[in-house]
């Protein structure tokens, strides 16, 4: 084989990549032997870019130039909660990009996150082919069950900054569950515990010999092993605190230190029953004077720490046996994934809540890069490979928005992929000429309370009266769980098909201009890498969105939101719908959707604006 | 099902749409759960993006229209909900494929009408029953119920109301 067909664990904390080698898989180290790469970027003072347990052994040096967790930020909103919370923790510039996207300052320089994780998975990537002694072309990278739409688009994204093709985005839980059946010729019901540095997924399958069924899959993309850490670390800087008056939580540098700290105790308490945290200068105080901190922790404390966040996770894990009908005696098995499962305290509660022994020969830390490699053979048709059938599942409802503020849904969670399925609708207003088409995922009827993926318009469908004129929207899921919304005019054919317009992270045309930059060399793509012959059409096809000639501010808040033609089917949204429209004959301007992403509204709709253009 | 031919697989592709959901996936409309999971499996095999390799690449929308719709008919046949709904609109002629949110809303309203009664009389006797009920006119509601039976005997919510009925006022029954 020329080029190689990797699987990449893409982790909060480390990333991992491996190959399969003679049917099976293989991880491959760096020339230090490190079986996994620290997902850290260090941006030098000389503009030189340095990835990996290096950079993380450095970051207390140069916290503010040192990027880690990046995937805690990738394909979310700046206002998100979560982005909220890593510019309270981290001590890099994230910054609020155009249509409320993140990025990261670097001196005078502003980075995407999937320019980011480019740079992990380039790392990744140079690691797989000084073993293989041949170029890497592609890949299956994996991510959290429970990412969205925008995380996924966004973590492909990345994927092709770096110059791979990305085969297939693959969930880490059934990754390692393809990891561990594979091969075996197994039928077994097993569930995969998966806690990562900042995520928590669970997922229920089913084992065969050649197909992988996920019965169902529920996660928490707030929850991980950083947030043990951060129990370790308030610990440690309120003993400080005590100890010396001073907040070293004000000190980029000392707060490195203590954080340091709080990961070693973690990992020390994995092997010892208590552990010492020693440091003899946190910061200087005033005098110049060094002051230290000694703190020793054991695992009852430990415990104690993070025991309601341990609860929290079979909070979860109760949602997804209750999703797939089964109970914990139902499993033949329960595999552990993520560094954070190491922790005895996490083995002890995992074996009272499954009332079963995990799984002793799964490596935490390798088993979603194995599973991946293992899937990347199989898509590749490599000849040593068995060919794997993976049945996964979306994890989040797919909704649209309706007039009212509100989300219907429309695939719900837990739905096999890939899938399809289509509603129709009808306009709200006399002669409307366009629609604005929102698509959502997330548990909430109210549309502001779910994540939106995008959303684009439809104009050129017959005029009509109000609630006379109908609209078909498909909406596909495919098996990178990545979705598609197709709006057609029933009675003309008349069609506009997008994969929809990403309201975070990296337009097509933001990717576009990266991949065709002169930093793209830098981030990671080799111009010159063959890429999927797919891949470039679908970008060359994108030229930069033409001039808005009238997309004005009145015309979109006259233009709005669809209105639900099956009536019978959820009579309450409907009655909402009809107040609504009432309200609207008494003030057109009124508009009724989550004034949260009014400002983007135009921002979007301006390229789309245009007839040609859909 | 054995290995099909690029021609089947276009044929299939085509027709599709004349397929209701048993004849996707090769099922007996008796199917029982642990074949319709064995007939996903196994029309996975052949049509789930994962399985192309062995495929005729100029195959693959094929492919992946049928891969859906074999995806969509799982989820109904699967869902013991979602399938009676299908079997009344396949039942009814009123079309080969059924939204997956249609079919749970249509099962809903299915279980409304059962509650209120699907005929006229059934209603009306119902109704009476339970402002009977109402009124602890026990002797009035049972009559009532077992009247309302008489126009919808396969009715179970009246079944179980009038069991539990009987149950609580033994004496009355």
């Amino acid at each position: 084989m020329a080029n190689a067909a990797v699987g990449i664990d893409l982790g909060t904390s480390y990333s991992c990549v491996s190959v399969l080698e003679r049917g099976s898989p293989r991880v491959l180290a760096n020339v230090y032997g490190e079986r996994t790469t620290a997902s850290v970027v260090f941006f030098k003072d000389d503009g030189q870019i340095e990835v990996g347990n290096q950079a993380k052994a450095n970051i207390i040096h140069h916290p503010v130039h040192t990027v880690s967790s990046a995937k805690r930020l990738i394909g979310r909103y700046f206002f998100s909660e979560e982005v909220k919370k890593a510019r309270a923790i981290y001590a890099y510039d994230i910054r609020e990009a155009p249509n409320h996207g993140v990025r990261i300052g670097i001196r005078d320089e502003e980075f995407s996150l999937p320019e980011i994780s480019a740079m992990v998975i380039r790392e990744v990537k140079q690691v797989a082919e000084a073993q293989l002694g041949q170029p890497v072309t592609q890949a299956v990278i994996t991510v959290p069950a429970y990412f969205n739409d925008n995380q996924r688009q966004a973590t492909k994204d990345a994927g092709k900054i770096a110059g791979v093709e990305v085969l297939r985005i693959l969930n880490e839980p059934t990754a390692a569950a393809l990891a561990y059946g594979f091969g075996r010729g197994i039928n077994q019901r097993v569930a995969v515990y998966d806690l990562g540095g900042g995520t928590f997924d669970i997922s229920i399958l089913e084992i065969g010999k050649d197909v992988f069924e996920v019965l169902a899959t529920c996660g928490d993309t707030f929850l991980g092993g950083d947030d043990l850490d951060d129990r370790v670390l308030d610990l440690l800087a309120d003993e400080f605190v005590e100890r010396h008056g001073i907040n070293p939580r004000n000190d980029p540098h000392a707060f490195e230190k203590l954080k340091a700290a709080a990961e070693e105790t973690k990992k020390g308490l994995s092997v010892e029953e208590e552990f010492c945290v020693q440091i003899n200068d946190v910061m200087k105080n005033e005098a110049g004077e060094p002051l230290p901190l000694v703190r020793t922790i054991d695992r009852v404390e430990f415990a104690r720490l993070v025991q309601d966040l341990i609860q929290r996770t079979f909070k979860v894990c109760d949602e997804a046996l209750q999703q797939s009908d089964l109970t914990t005696r139902d499993l033949d098995g329960v595999i552990l994934v993520g560094g954070p499962t190491r922790l005895p305290v996490i083995r002890q509660a995992v074996t009272d809540y499954f009332q079963q022994e995990p799984k002793a020969d799964v490596d935490p830390d390798e088993v979603v890069a194995m599973g991946a490699a293992i899937h990347a053979a199989s898509l590749v048709g490599q000849e040593t490979a068995a060919e794997s059938i993976l049945l996964d599942v979306t994890p989040l409802d797919l909704r649209i928005g309706v007039v009212g503020g509100l989300a219907e849904p429309v695939i719900e969670s837990n739905t096999p992929v890939p899938i399809e399925q289509s509603r129709r609708f009808t306009t709200a207003r006399d002669d409307q000429e366009s629609v604005a088409i929102r698509v959502y995922q997330g548990e909430s009827r109210i549309a502001s309370e779910n994540e939106l993926l995008g959303e684009f318009e439809f104009s050129g469908f017959t005029k009509g009266r109000r609630s006379e004129v109908e609209i078909d929207v498909a909406f596909e899921i495919n098996v990178d769980g990545i979705v598609e919304v197709t709006a057609s005019d029933p009675n003309t054919g008349e069609q506009a098909s997008t994969s929809i317009t990403l309201s975070s992270g990296l337009s097509e045309g933001d990717l576009d201009k990266i991949l065709r930059s002169d930093r793209a060399a830098r981030v990671g793509a080799v111009k010159t890498a063959p890429s999927a012959s797919e891949d470039k059409q679908s970008l060359e096809s994108v030229q930069a969105p033409p001039e808005s000639t009238h997309a004005t501010g009145k015309d979109l808040a006259e233009e709005d939101a669809i209105d639900l033609a099956d009536i019978d089917l959820e009579e309450d949204i409907l009655e909402l719908a009809e107040s609504q429209r009432d309200s609207w004959a008494e003030d057109e301007n009124e508009r009724s959707g989550p004034g949260l992403f009014d400002a983007s509204v135009r921002d979007l709709s301006a390229p789309d604006d245009d007839p040609e253009e859909l | 099902m054995g290995d099909m031919t690029t021609a089947e697989i276009r044929a299939l592709s085509k027709i599709i749409d004349e397929l209701d959901y048993y004849k996707i996936l090769r099922l007996q409309p008796s199917a029982g759960s642990a074949e319709i999971r064995q007939a996903y499996h196994a029309n996975s095999r052949h049509f789930h993006p994962d399985a192309r390799r062995r495929l005729d690449e100029s195959l693959e929308a094929e492919c992946t229209q049928i891969s859906k719709r074999v995806t969509e008919a799982y989820c109904v046949l699967r869902d013991p909900r979602r399938r009676q709904a299908y079997d009344a609109k396949l039942l009814r002629k009123e079309g080969l494929r059924i939204q997956l949110a249609e079919a749970r809303a249509a099962h809903q309203r299915d279980s409304v009408l059962v509650r209120q009664g699907r005929t006229a009389q059934g209603r009306d006797l119902y109704r009476k029953a339970t402002e009977a009920m109402a009124d602890e006119n026990w002797p009035a509601a049972l009559q009532n119920l077992q009247l309302a039976l008489t126009f919808e005997s396969d009715n179970t919510f009246f079944k179980n109301q009038l069991d539990s009925l009987r149950a609580s006022h033994p004496s009355e029954a």
